[in-house]
């Protein structure tokens, strides 16, 4: 780690209190606005007309931008989003694209209103562009952010804005992935807001210095080209609008929309008990090298109709595995959108407004200029993303009817694994770089009433697609050995998380060996982590086959299925590390599922034969895990119910009691639910609290009976496919949290042996708040 | 003397159209008759005969092709109506079906749905695993042989597959449109096993690049094939045995015909047959009416189809959405983009103003129409504002009830936003047209248009009523509907206009320049397959045409785009002329300046469509003229219409369309009724009759609030 930066507080941009904001303005700046009189007069007709004409607006900057990159993250994987917000950068519509942006994009228009205003100004038919990821835009360098501010009658009325994850801005590794960076400038240089376009002409000195730190310039130069047309379109587009409408009428409904979803989130949050719920989560290594592990953690406070997440206690920043401040605000929305807004439109900058951020500087998900971000998006943001999921998870657990919108965590990371070399299949040979899109493809986490969506891909990227094997084939020199779903890999649980998939390459068109640069975690611990007692998903996994048969078994007509028939020396990867990739060699990702629901010995064990017949689960893991017994495709209903006697008997002999149960029964009629095991009793004048499936009261809310077990990772199920001790020195076990009277689990997890113990009903909603 | 007939099977109805070269236009309408469509085909035709005075056979001896449209094969893939089929894969990649390139979890579903994640599933699967077999082979991007195909392995697999039942096996190997040597063999081992069994390879189905949409695109075809193959079988022996002895013709997604007994082998091309009618409809009425451009809109109860006709060729498409899976289907451009008449207006959380994407579908249908419907649709907004007679639908033979419409209204709409239900209503209206006009304007930008330079066709229940506010949302100045015979049946009208068409394609991707040698290649394989094709049609045409294609990317960008290519002997000229034609057709869609010419050019798919021109061309009956252009011996009365939230109720003419002759001039507002349909001529609008009885609307001043 280096020495702090002086000076460099100035680009750390923060959300603004917009009235603020508009007296901060330079006189000479005339910004349009309307009082809230004219919010309240709009009919509703008007409001409706021109609230869908302003998302047919930005949907057509989205189509814009899609045809015209040439990105494959764009074209293949949608990754990028684009938005339109009022005069002061409040999202007023947002893609449905990368909704992690949606936390970024204002941030870097408050900050350009703070500081290009007076000097170089802000003029109809400019256009800015920024990837630094602590003014905000994007969430680390790679995301490049190209806005412009839309004027009317000489007023600031809106913005529009275009933001695309590019293949390569330069730095030390590929991809702009560096492994060992000890910080920011090693990676790509982040770049503060630059006019690119004035009096709209695309400024040729600016757009060649940013062109030119590039591996690949002309992919880069295409993608400013395809953002600068997207918010052409935007331009015209809104003009036209307020021709036909009227600014003020325009400007009414973007303010309303922002309002109507900032009421509707408030309503659902009062709708729901206050309380608090914490989650844990970590990053096993931090850089090339390192063997550590690296935690964020949060507490969510519900009060009344407003949100508080609460970051103290993450660890330090370190390493490779930080974001900043815009990052950590990605990952809130990554996890806010879907789940508490499912049914609401995104006016992304109303919601917002219902939810504070508490966060120590200088911290993994709130890191310091100069340290290395360049995985933010990917590591920590997600991993924040991930852990309010669970936090959200449990809050809506409470309620049956909210509880549609729960779900276990779904793939944790983003496999990432870039290689470049040269093409040599055409008779000019070509240079080639590409970052392994497949790993899009993870599982999604279990919800109460379904299994997760298998293969269903990143939960952070709703629209994200992976290319198809041909096309991969056809622009790059691999071939690809499988490509396919891993049984197994979605976590078990009484609903089973969504199956991840794995990919094996191996170079074909090339004599060279080809760079391989790896960033990524989630192999020693969990992160997608299951609920309810619901199992975590597989660990992901990469190997290396260096002395590989490959080449002779495809000569002698066979296709390999399994590493053990390509190598005898198999090399895990590490999760950061600069490698290569030569003809003749093998080279496997396995990548994440979701997390299950329940207890997985509580699954219908027809579902359990259903998923063995799909190949979604082994017939090891049906009879291991599930406790189920099939017999040529047909569940053999006594030998079931005899195995999951025997497993939940094996449960009571491995188990410590943390307290008695009370040898009492609760009427399960009249209680409240807390979660899917547990239940609220009354109790004279107090409460209790008692298991929902044997009715056993197990303490008083203060105290509860529980059973725990600790023992290797594997216990969780044959998905653990990692060795912890391959990549950190801290001891990682299988945890489970069981009722000490009918055995059902409660909580199952793959974490650090000092992993805070779970709350599991000594938090009563009395007693939250 | 010689009939064309078009039969078009809906889910609903059964509408034909017969034309007799001579002036004479007859269409009939006869509910459909699942699982047997075939008997409403025999019924509608029966009252053809009888319109014309004649026995079955008699009419059918006559004909000279029947044009055949049918929803039953989507219809079946749809409701998942299929029969279980076998798939053979190359070892390693079965699951791409199964991950289905992550898109499968939201291709094809709305705005809405798509905000949604949670609410989402891919549960569509086409096959179980255990119908989805690998076998040992491989090829590389360049067709090499990397793995020679394990035959024994192979044969277990057949084995494995017939052994469970399956009958119809589709076969979709990688790059198996580079070599399809495997596949090919494969289809022998399992002739080789059972002769009978149904086959289909990818190489011949769809052989086109990306593997997803290829394999789902070959499945999809097995899986109807055979019914299709069944069906046709059947309703050719019948009208055979009717003295039908020209051809019985299939219509395809491409807007062209083929013969019956092609169609089943690539079955999958006819999936979209009853979509694309209205838009070859379209292209034939245009062409009388001298329209080169046009957006077509067919809006029905439960349905809102828009197609487009550009410079007298409808917009083409390469793939479609299918039960969220990419199809590769030669394809009209047809976008579903509402729900028709029956969309419901709601209020959502925040309470505001919404309409659709959910549907009062048939059942129960519209409030009005008493069958326990309590949602306001747009409908029941109709028949508030007087746009929709009281006395019902039909003239009056399908009631509607007034106040149940205006109770729905009421109770969800009006009250909760503290307006008047005749405001209510009206905001429904005009909320409905201006958000018809944000989804049209998104199909014709997309296709690269300007919608400002187009004329718009109105046709369907449900589309007349609203067609002048949406065609004036998006700049159309010029309306079209038609009120003639075929008004109801214009799908139908556009299968008996259709020609037979076929494509052949081959993806083979490669980088411009490339050798023309190589394309010349390409083309006389897929012009010879073309030509094979149109002579087993069993047909005669006055001309066949082929026009050769390639559809080509911008290297480093994802969007293809086709480019026509010359005939006759190719050169390093027309190569690059077929590479300019992308270039200029690129930067129409994009925009200039969209595409990176730097980053170089590929071309990937070569493509041969063929038409063969059937010597007729069916064309609408002109109607006697007016003696002036005052309509009044055309009006039926008149009554309180609101069009305008604004302006409130006026008191508007009513005409009856039968009475409205050429010449005709319907100053707005003005009401025209037709038994299948309600024409709105708004405010600051003409409505003119023409020579063929099509009322043509067009602006008189400057735009008034819709």
């Amino acid at each position: 780690m280096s020495m702090p930066i002086f000076g460099s507080e100035t680009f750390a941009s923060r959300p603004v209190d917009p009235e603020e904001l508009r007296r901060s303005l330079p006189s000479t700046m005339d910004v349009h606005s309307v009082s809230q009189e004219q919010v309240d007069a709009l009919d509703p007709l008007t409001y409706e007309v021109v609230r869908h004409r302003l998302w047919s607006v930005t949907d057509e900057m989205g189509e814009a931008l899609k045809r015209m990159s040439g990105s494959p993250i764009v074209t293949d994987a949608n990754d990028f989003d684009f938005a339109i917000s009022d005069e002061l950068g409040q999202e007023v519509q947002v893609g449905l694209y990368n909704t992690m942006l949606v936390g970024a994009v204002d941030l870097a228009i408050y900050w350009t209103l703070r500081n290009r205003a007076a000097n170089p100004g802000i003029a109809e038919g400019d256009m800015f562009l920024t990837n630094d990821p602590w003014v905000g835009g994007g969430l680390h360098q790679n995301d490049v952010m190209v806005y412009q501010p839309v004027f009317h009658d000489g007023k600031l009325f809106a913005w529009t804005s275009a933001i695309c994850h590019e293949p390569d801005l330069g730095g030390v590794g590929l991809g702009s992935f560096s492994p060992a960076a000890e910080d920011v400038f090693s990676e790509s240089l982040p770049t503060p807001p630059v006019k690119v376009v004035r009096d709209f002409e695309l400024q040729r000195d600016v757009a060649d210095v940013w062109v030119r730190r590039s591996r690949v310039p002309m992919l880069v130069a295409l993608d400013l080209r395809a953002k600068v047309g997207a918010n052409n379109v935007g331009r015209e587009r809104l003009h036209a609008l307020i021709e036909q409408y009227g600014a003020d009428t325009v400007k009414a409904v973007m303010k309303r929309m922002m309002a109507d979803a900032e009421t509707r989130l408030r309503d659902k949050l009062t709708s729901l008990p206050d309380g608090s719920w914490s989650a844990t989560g970590y990053q096993d290594q931090s850089h090339e090298g390192d063997r550590g592990l690296h935690k964020i953690t949060v507490t969510t406070t519900k009060t009344g109709d407003h949100l508080t997440f609460d970051f103290t206690g993450t660890d330090p920043q370190s390493g490779v595995v930080n974001c900043t401040y815009a990052g950590m605000r990605g990952g809130v929305m990554l996890a806010l959108l879907p789940i508490l807004a499912g049914d609401i439109p995104w006016s992304a900058g109303g919601l917002m407004r219902c939810f504070d951020l508490i966060t120590e500087e200088g911290t993994l998900n709130n890191a310091t200029y100069p340290a290395a971000v360049g995985r933010g998006p990917i590591g920590p943001a997600w991993l924040t993303g991930n852990l309010v999921a669970e936090c959200l998870s449990q809050m809506l657990d409470r309620d049956l009817e909210l509880g549609k919108n729960v779900q276990a965590t779904c793939c944790g990371t983003w496999d990432t694994a870039v290689i470049a070399g040269l093409d040599e299949r055409a008779e000019q040979p070509a240079p080639f770089l590409n970052i392994i899109m497949e790993p899009m493809s993870g599982g999604y986490g279990a919800r109460p009433h379904a299994d997760g969506i298998d293969t269903g891909g990143l939960f952070c990227i709703p629209m994200g697609r992976i290319p198809d094997v041909e096309m991969t084939e056809f622009l790059y020199p691999v071939l690809a050995l499988w490509r396919r779903e891993v049984p197994d890999s979605g976590g078990p649980g009484r609903h089973r998380g969504g199956v991840g998939a794995s990919i094996a390459i191996t170079p074909h068109g090339t004599s060279i060996p080809m760079g391989l640069v790896l960033a990524s975690n989630g192999k020693a611990v969990s992160q997608n982590g299951g609920l309810a007692g619901g199992h975590p998903g597989n660990t992901g996994l990469d190997v290396l086959a260096r002395q590989s048969r490959v080449s002779e078994l495809l000569a002698s007509g066979r296709m390999p299925s399994e590493l053990s028939e390509i190598s005898d020396s198999l090399e895990p990867a590490q999760n950061y590390a600069s490698s290569y990739l030569a003809p003749g060699e093998v080279f496997v990702m396995t990548w994440q599922g979701g997390g299950g629901y329940g207890d997985p010995l509580t699954r219908d064990p027809r579902a359990v034969a259903r998923d063995l017949r799909e190949q979604k689960i082994t017939a090891d893991a049906a009879r291991s895990v599930y406790g189920v017994v099939v017999e040529s495709g047909t569940v053999d209903e006594a030998a079931t119910a005899g195995e999951r006697e025997r497993q939940r008997s094996a449960r009571r002999e491995r188990s410590s009691l943390l307290g008695a149960p009370s040898g009492r029964k609760a009427d399960l009629a009249a209680v409240k639910r807390l979660d899917d095991n547990l239940v609220e009793v009354a109790v004279g004048d107090g409460a209790a609290v008692a298991c929902r499936h044997c009715a056993e009261v197990l303490g008083d809310g203060e105290d509860v009976a529980l059973a725990v077990y600790e023992g290797p990772a594997t216990d969780a199920g044959p998905q653990i496919i990692a060795n912890a001790a391959d990549y950190v020195d801290a001891p990682v076990v299988f945890r489970q949290y069981c009722c000490p009277s009918c055995w059902t689990a409660f909580y199952s997890a793959v974490v650090p042996a000092g992993h805070p113990a779970p709350p599991l009903g000594r938090q009563t909603p009395a007693r939250a708040a | 003397m010689a009939y064309v007939i078009g039969v078009d099977v809906g889910g609903t109805f059964t509408d034909a159209v017969l034309d007799d070269d001579a002036g004479t236009v007859l269409a009939a309408k006869s509910p459909s008759t699942p699982p047997d469509y075939s008997r409403g085909v025999l019924d509608v035709l029966g009252l053809l005969a009888e319109q014309l005075g004649k026995s079955l056979p008699e009419m059918l001896a006559e004909t000279h092709h029947i044009a055949h449209g049918t929803t039953s094969s989507l219809n079946a893939l749809v409701m998942g109506n299929v029969p279980p089929v076998g798939f053979l894969t190359t070892k390693g990649h079965r699951d791409s079906i199964f991950i289905m390139n992550v898109e499968g979890r939201y291709l094809g579903r709305s705005p809405h749905e798509l905000q949604n994640v949670l609410g989402q599933a891919k549960d569509h699967t086409l096959l179980p695993k255990r119908h989805a077999l690998e076998v040992t082979e491989r090829m590389d991007r360049d067709g090499n042989v990397v793995v020679r195909l394990d035959e024994d392995e192979a044969r277990a697999a057949i084995r494995a597959l017939l052994d469970d039942g399956v009958r119809a096996i589709a076969v979709s190997l990688l790059w198996s449109f580079r070599n399809p040597a495997h596949e090919h063999r494969l289809r022998e081992l399992v002739a080789e096993a059972d002769p009978d069994v149904f086959v289909a390879l990818s190489s011949e189905v769809s052989p086109r690049i990306r593997e997803f949409a290829r394999n789902a695109t070959t499945i999809m075809s097995t899986q109807i094939g055979p019914g299709l193959r069944d069906y046709l079988t059947t309703l050719e022996d019948t009208l055979r045995e009717n003295r039908l002895s020209g051809p019985l013709l299939v219509m395809q997604s491409n807007g062209g015909a083929v013969a019956a007994k092609e169609a089943p082998a690539t079955a999958i091309s006819t999936v979209g047959s009853v979509l694309t009618g209205g838009v070859v409809g379209s292209v034939a009425l245009g062409r009388q009416l001298g329209h080169r451009n046009i957006i077509s809109t067919d809006v029905g109860g439960t349905t809102f189809l828009a197609g487009l006709v550009v410079d007298g060729e409808p917009v083409r498409d390469t793939t479609t959405v299918i039960n969220h899976h990419p199809i590769n289907v030669p394809t009209l451009r047809v976008d579903a983009i509402g729900s028709g008449g029956g969309a419901i207006a709601w209020l959502d959380a925040g309470g505001n103003l919404r309409i659709g994407p959910r549907s009062a579908q048939a059942v129960p249908g519209p409030a009005c129409y008493g069958n326990g419907g309590t949602e306001p649709t747009n409908t029941d907004a109709n028949l508030v504002l007087g746009i929709l007679p009281e006395r019902g639908l039909l003239g009056g033979r399908k009631p509607l009830s007034l106040e149940l419409a205006r109770q729905a209204i009421e109770t969800q709409i009006a009250k909760p936003l503290g307006l008047s239900v005749e405001e209510a209503a009206a905001a429904i209206y005009t909320v409905q047209n201006a958000q018809t006009g944000d989804l049209l304007r998104k199909t014709v930008v997309e296709a690269g248009h300007d919608p400002r330079g187009f004329v718009l066709y109105a046709f369907g229940g449900a589309g007349p009523a609203h067609c002048a506010g949406y065609a004036a949302e998006v700049g159309v100045g010029e309306v079209v509907v038609p009120l003639g015979p075929v008004a109801s049946a214009f799908s139908a009208y556009g299968l008996a206009s259709s020609d037979i068409a076929l494509a052949a394609e081959l993806s083979d991707p490669t980088t411009v320049p490339f050798d023309p040698a190589r394309a010349e290649q390409n083309f006389a394989v897929l012009e010879k397959q073309v030509r094979e094709g149109l002579d087993r049609q069993g047909v005669k045409f006055d001309t066949v045409e082929l026009h050769r294609e390639i559809d080509m990317r911008y290297t480093m960008q994802l969007a293809e785009v086709t480019a026509p290519v010359v005939s006759g002997p190719l050169d390093a000229a027309a190569i690059e002329e077929a590479a300019t034609a992308f270039e200029e057709r690129y930067a129409a869609l994009y925009g200039k300046d969209a595409g990176f010419r730097e980053a170089g050019i590929q071309a990937i798919t070569f493509r041969v469509r063929g038409i063969g021109i059937l010597p007729f061309s069916p064309e609408l009956p002109t109607i006697p003229a007016a003696d002036s252009p005052d309509p009044a011996e055309a009006r039926a009365g008149h009554r309180p219409v609101c069009l305008d939230a604004a302006a409130g109720y006026a008191d508007t003419p009513v005409y009856d369309y039968r009475k409205l002759r050429a010449g005709h001039e319907l100053a707005g507002p003005a009401i025209v009724e037709v038994p299948t349909t309600t024409v709105v001529v708004p405010g600051g609008t003409t409505g003119t009759v023409d020579s063929l009885g099509n009322l043509i609307i067009r602006r008189t001043s400057a735009r008034s609030a819709s």
